[in-house]
């Protein structure tokens, strides 16, 4: 057992970032400007590809694109209100510059904690989530307002900048995992948690018994070289819970990068099923596994690999979702399409009329 | 746009023969009396059912729906009908599916912490079911022994647990839902993050106004380790908001943070004696949970910020029984107020919580102006106000007033940077408060939703957006300066 000393548990890798295309490349400055250029593109034809920090570029269909936009210069904290927990911030912001000025008031938005350039708008737009979504739940829990510049160049807002709120349709969630199909994410509010107290990651024998028995643990993941639980609150009762997981902790969270190789996917399966999904993994493969959550990113080579895996997660009512592929991957991104296709593209095309956003990243090639 | 041909007086015989045919005589009413109490929900408007219909299966939804449409006549789904905003109440002769016969809980799933359920079900039956186990649903509107879970789905229904643990939105998983044509769809699962759009987050809070909800995956909660009830008494309304922004700003996040006014603590002790502090201005009511040492932290902080706020009084529940009466009298402050006046009239809205103090002071300003008797119990740790007016409607002025005056404070909590409604929904009652919180895109783009959804206009019509909002019109051209 260590105590104390900050000794180092958990590899951390920096993630993958995809290559920018060599296409002409615009960076509006107001949503303004972004409106009136996706106001353009509508009527011209022009198809764009939207580029925060290029982390998640590899989800979904390639996107074939006449101009890339990307958000880097809507960056602005519009509004940090701490005492009510609320955070207003452009799209382009980056992941990491906003969790280290809400770490100065001892906040955090739960975005993933190891972002590399990811941008806010990626985040929101891919629908992915931090590892602390075991506590705290994932992004679209937190999406409290959502402006958008829809396809044809319109700016609508739904959602508000209150913690509670149900006024009409819950546009901040719609957007949430959209991939550009209804259009630019301009700005977001999110909603913040505090963080208290004294921090722990503590190496653990049994993953999935850890999730079991702790109250609200912030993550429990499981990798090839070790699982460990995330501790957080009142000094004394962090220390004593891991002593009594019996296993090596050390002070403050030791976050593990997601794993890269030829193929990366996520794995999504009810969360009793991810101690199975861990066993289905082959052998040199890579993985980070969240119990208590159902996701498994999981990295390594060979197209049949990742077919095997997403019969396996589709037999058992979940999903395989490819997250970096190679350029001639013969796997679908998605797999099986979910229900609703025609209600989705229905949607889409009222945001997107003339598909010009991400045009056909999404399931059903929408 | 609304079908020309709904002309129901002639059509309602054979619509009524036709879902006869589905459900059988006895579980398709054109009973008057029926029809009358069916028109109504737990709010103040009042529509007229055409017929009234018990379903049983997903399969007799999707019928009810099919035939309605080609009478072309709306459904409008019923839960308990305990909604605050009329969103039950038919707008216009309608076919209601009352949904409480669908009340089975299928497989609860201990090891996924899932449950599914038919909307039907009673938000505390299912808490009860699963208590023993360990597990409970978290939101708990005070409806919570009436409401059904399909109308917390619909109406994204909250609670004062759901300070910590956030709205229905926060606990559906999936759904499995009736929509235009009959067509039955499965969205979401047990598995996080399906691919594709999030259809069942747009469905939660929708109303009943996308479609008809047969059946719901819940995320159960574990039931805390421990707990702290706490209670402080003040001497003004301003000094229990300020400790609520307090207790935020220092970081703690409460499994629920209540005030009640001192009306509101006469009118419950009058009934109920559950031991709140009568003659103070405002009584706060914090719980926090997890715990031992989390709840002992947290607990003395918030005595502390009480005290540094002027508490007259804090008081922390002794035993099990304590705690119960405290909550026994906040979920029963709605049905309090009938000793004060016949009538009530309450709004929810709410405010960013650095707000609070200061939209408190200028809401009992409001209703002094208007003569109006004031009573307040409110979610305050989520800034969720429920401004309560006890009134007597046979006095045809007096609700005049209230309107008027209820109108005058959801309007200043939305220029406070506030929100129509935190939990009851628009439904038709804030209908044409719309567009104080939404320009004329942000509501076009709502109405595409509908669209997308509803095309026919067959669920629940008139409901959340204005009469006359529609999509987006493609017809007209994008503006000369637009370009570039
Ligand atoms: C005394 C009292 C206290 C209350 N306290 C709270 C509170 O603390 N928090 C809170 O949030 N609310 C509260 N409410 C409001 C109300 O109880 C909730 O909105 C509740 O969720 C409504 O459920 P219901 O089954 O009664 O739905 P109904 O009133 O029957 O219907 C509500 C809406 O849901 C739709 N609907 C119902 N079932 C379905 C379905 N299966 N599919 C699609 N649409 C459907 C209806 O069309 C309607 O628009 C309170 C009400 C009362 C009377």
């Amino acid at each position: 057992m260590t105590t104390g000393d900050t000794v180092r548990l958990v590899e951390a890798t920096t993630p993958r970032t995809a290559e920018l295309p060599p296409l002409e490349r615009v960076s509006p400055g107001s949503r303004e400007e972004l409106a009136s250029l996706l106001a353009e593109a509508s009527a011209s034809g022009r198809r764009l590809l939207i580029w925060g920090g290029g982390t998640h570029q590899g989800i979904g269909y390639p996107v074939e694109a006449d101009l890339v936009v990307d958000t880097s210069r809507l960056d602005r904290i519009i509004s940090w209100e701490p005492d009510d927990l609320t955070l207003v911030v452009e799209a382009g912001a980056r992941v990491a510059e906003i969790e280290a000025e809400l770490a100065t008031k001892g906040q955090t938005a739960v975005l993933p904690e190891v972002p590399g350039g990811a941008t806010v708008g990626g985040v929101v737009a891919a629908g992915v989530s931090g590892y602390r979504r075991c506590r705290y739940g994932p992004t679209r829990d937190r999406m409290l307002e959502v402006t958008l510049a829809t396809g044809d160049g319109r700016i609508v807002r739904g959602g508000g900048r209150v913690v509670k709120n149900v006024s009409g349709y819950d546009l901040p969630r719609l957007a949430t995992g959209s991939l550009g199909g209804l259009g630019v994410i301009v700005s977001v509010c999110l909603k913040l948690w505090p963080t208290r107290g004294f921090r722990a990651t503590v190496e653990v024998e049994d993953p999935a018994a850890a999730w079991r028995r702790l109250y609200r643990p912030l993550a429990v993941l499981q990798t090839p070289r070790g699982s460990f639980a995330y501790l957080e609150g009142v000094p004394d009762e962090v220390v004593a819970k891991a002593d009594a997981l019996g296993g090596r902790w050390t002070e403050g969270h030791q976050w593990p990068g997601p794993p890269d190789g030829e193929y990366v996917v996520s794995i999504r399966v009810r969360p009793s099923d991810v101690a199975r999904a861990v066993e289905v993994i082959p052998a040199g493969w890579d993985y980070v596994a969240q119990h208590g959550v159902g996701e498994i990113t999981a990295a390594g080579a060979g197209s049949d690999t990742v077919e095997r895996l997403r019969t396996w997660a589709e037999s058992r009512g979940g999903w395989v979702v490819v997250l970096w592929a190679p350029p001639d991957s013969p796997v679908d991104p998605w797999g099986t399409p979910p229900q609703g296709l025609d209600l989705q593209r229905r949607l889409v095309g009222a945001f997107d009329p003339a598909r010009v956003v991400n045009p056909g990243r999404l399931p059903g090639r929408i | 746009m609304a079908s020309p041909g709904r002309r129901l007086a002639l059509g309602a015989v054979t619509l009524a023969a036709d879902l006869r045919r589905v459900l059988g005589a006895d579980r398709v009413s054109d009973d008057p009396l029926e029809r009358h109490l069916y028109g109504k929900d737990a709010g103040v408007f009042r529509g007229r059912a055409a017929l009234v219909v018990f379903p049983e299966t997903t399969e007799e939804v999707a019928e009810v729906v099919r035939i309605a449409e080609e009478h072309r006549v709306p459904v409008v789904a019923r839960g308990a009908g305990t909604g605050l905003a009329g969103g039950a109440v038919p707008e216009e002769p309608a076919v209601v599916v009352a949904l409480t016969r669908m009340n089975r809980i299928w497989d609860v799933d201990l090891d996924d912490r899932t449950a599914w359920v038919g909307p039907g079900v009673i938000n505390l039956d299912l808490s009860r079911e699963t208590s023993p186990h360990g597990f409970h649903f978290a939101p708990d509107p005070s409806s919570q022994s009436a409401c059904t879970i399909g109308g917390n789905v619909a109406n994204n229904s909250g609670g004062p647990h759901c300070l910590l643990e956030g709205s229905t939105v926060n606990h559906v998983l999936g759904l499995e839902v009736v929509l235009t044509g009959g067509e039955v769809i499965t969205v979401g699962g047990a598995a996080p993050d399906p691919p594709g759009l999030d259809l069942r987050g747009v469905l939660v809070g929708s109303e009943g106004t996308l479609g008809i909800v047969t059946k719901v995956l819940v995320k159960l909660t574990p039931n805390p380790p421990d707990v702290r009830t706490m209670l402080a008494a003040f001497g003004t309304v301003e000094d229990a908001a300020a400790t609520v922004t307090g207790i935020i700003a220092a970081g703690i996040v409460p499994a629920a943070l209540e005030i009640m006014d001192r009306a509101m603590v006469e009118a419950i002790e009058n009934w109920l004696h559950a031991g709140l502090p009568v003659g103070a201005a405002a009584v706060l009511l914090a719980e926090v949970t997890g715990e031992t040492a989390t709840v002992e932290d947290e607990a003395r902080t918030i005595v502390e910020i009480a005290q540094a706020n002027s508490a007259r009084e804090v008081r922390i529940a002794s035993d099990e029984a304590e705690r119960a009466l405290l909550w026994k009298g906040r979920k029963s402050a709605f049905g309090a107020v009938a000793q004060t006046a016949p009538d009530y009239y309450l709004h929810d809205t709410v405010v960013p919580r650095t707000r609070l103090v200061e939209t408190m002071g200028r809401i009992y300003e409001i209703a002094a102006k208007h003569g109006l008797a004031m009573m307040n119990v409110f979610h305050a740790g989520d800034g969720n106000l429920h401004p309560l007016i006890p009134f007597d409607s046979s006095d045809p002025e007096a609700w005049e007033k209230v309107q008027k005056a209820a109108d005058e404070m959801v309007e200043l909590c939305v220029r406070q940077g506030g929100a129509l409604s935190g939990e009851h929904g628009i439904g038709r009652e804030k209908r044409d408060l719309m567009p104080l919180a939404f320009g004329e895109d942000d509501l076009a783009a709502q109405a595409c939703i509908k669209a997308a959804f509803d095309p026919s206009e067959t669920f629940n019509p008139h409901k959340v957006l204005p009469r006359g909002t529609s999509c987006f019109d493609r017809a007209v051209p994008i503006p000369e300066g637009a370009w570039i």
